[in-house]
């Protein structure tokens, strides 16, 4: 092989070399430097496990890796506006003689096709310290919420994304003083 | 033999040097923040909530337990996701170990992702002891935030006197058009909803005098001609608030909805109400 030759493969081979280092370098110093705590955060803090949420059987995401959260632009929304989800709900809650008070927030995911499934619940009281609630007012909340179907599902960089989302029912005795968020 | 013998004399240096080795040196407070700070600054480009970000708020609280800044963002993930009795714990630690920043902020929490009005109430009012100024979380004084959170309690008295508090300091400081346009919706809508329509117009004018298009002030507007049975100008300023809807001009937050936000249906049912 010619001396020149040889010469431009090694610089060559040198400025790849060179190069894999920079990005190793810059790989590690922005994500693979800071370590992980397995014991305590084994998934991101608002992981839902498929294997303890309810209706998640044939609940499909389109990307299990790669979950959003509701309020990254642009809002994943209930598909007829937070207003008719009002509507709906105070309009079909009964309470049947109820007086815990409390939050009741029910998480789940909504996928890039704008269906809900995969829901848990949190049951709080007014102090926000965990609390049971009365069992018949949560399983009518829960039913009413299943019951909101069609969502806007998160939109972010020309993409439809699966994302968390949570409703929170502040309840005084037993009534429906707010849903949030 | 010899060897067994060199094998031995080199265990016990090896023992000895690391016997004699000097504990590090205590960090003092401000060397312990310093660190503290520097872990926790190192890694703020990390998703918030992931378990890389949580982990190392973690270690930046363990070198330094009182670091009330570093607390308070381990909360924060707890806090959008909808997991309140995960949020509050911490929350409470942060304000423990630095309420003149964090009881005001918590304040503002509890007045937008709870509307736990009283609570918010009491943090907005133990900041005026806390410190000698009028605190600022989230980019608003506290009587700002106390006008909202009375209103949410339909207390409009109170809700009414902190606005004026809050306007008048402002336009003191500032300048009247330095004042928040929500100040002024939301004094217009306490005064509305108490049945002073006269203050509330003025309240709802005066957005528009800074800003032209606000489909909440002309919402209510075109309430109060309803109201006073001018329905040729209900009409107009219902149109037009249906324009600045339409835009994206109408009060909303991020996160979460903002007290009394305005919808399409609420439009459509006032168009209803005006006829034709």
């Amino acid at each position: 092989m010619k001396k020149w030759l040889k010469i431009f493969l090694f610089s060559l081979l040198g400025l790849v070399l060179l190069f894999l280092g920079f990005v190793g370098y810059g790989y590690y110093n922005y994500w693979g430097k800071f370590p992980v705590d397995e014991q305590k955060y084994s998934h991101n803090v608002e992981y839902i496990n498929p294997d303890e949420a309810r209706l998640n059987d044939g609940f499909k995401l389109c990307n299990e890796r790669r979950i959003a959260q509701y309020y990254n632009p642009e809002k994943a929304t209930y598909s007829k506006g937070k207003n008719r989800l009002r509507a709906f709900i105070m309009k079909n809650y009964v309470n049947k003689g109820y007086q815990d008070s409390g939050y009741l927030n029910i998480r789940f995911v909504i996928n890039c096709h704008g269906k809900a499934g995969r829901y848990i619940m949190h049951e709080n009281d007014l102090d926000l310290n965990p609390k049971k609630l009365d069992q018949d007012m949560v399983e009518q909340l829960f039913q009413l919420t299943t019951q909101l179907k069609e969502w806007n599902p998160n939109f972010i960089r020309e993409e439809f994304y699966d994302s968390y989302m949570y409703l929170s029912y502040r309840i005084e005795n037993g009534e429906i003083i707010e849903i949030l968020p | 033999m010899v060897k067994l013998l060199k094998y031995c004399l080199s265990l016990y240096l090896v023992v000895l040097s690391l016997a004699c080795h000097e504990k590090e040196p205590e960090l003092d407070a401000s060397q312990r923040r310093a660190l503290a700070e520097e872990v926790f600054k190192n890694g703020s480009h990390l998703p918030q909530g992931s378990p890389k970000s949580m982990t190392r708020i973690e270690e930046a609280i363990k070198i330094d337990t009182t670091y009330a800044e570093a607390i308070r963002e381990l909360s924060v993930a707890y806090l959008k996701r909808g997991m309140p009795h995960k949020w509050r714990p911490i929350m409470d630690r942060a304000v423990y170990y630095d309420a003149k920043t964090w009881q005001p902020w918590r304040g503002y929490l509890y007045l937008w992702f709870y509307r736990d009005y009283e609570k918010a109430i009491a943090d907005f009012n133990a900041s005026d002891t806390l410190t000698p100024h009028i605190d600022y979380p989230q980019g608003h004084s506290v009587d700002f935030w106390r006008g909202i959170a009375y209103l949410g309690l339909k207390d409009y008295e109170n809700s009414i006197a902190y606005w004026d508090k809050h306007i008048v300091k402002e336009t003191n400081d500032s300048g009247e058009d330095w004042v928040e346009l929500e100040a002024f919706l939301y004094r217009g809508i306490a005064h509305y909803e108490s049945g002073n329509t006269d203050k509330a117009m003025e309240n709802f004018e005066k957005i528009l005098q800074y800003f032209k298009v606000s489909a909440d002030a002309k919402y209510y507007m075109a309430k109060i001609f309803l109201e006073r049975k001018q329905h040729k100008k209900a009409k107009k300023f219902l149109e037009e608030a249906k324009v600045d809807f339409k835009k994206g001009f109408y009060n909303n937050r991020p996160y979460v909805e903002a007290l009394r936000e305005i919808y399409w249906e609420d439009l459509e049912g006032l168009g209803t109400s005006i006829g034709n």
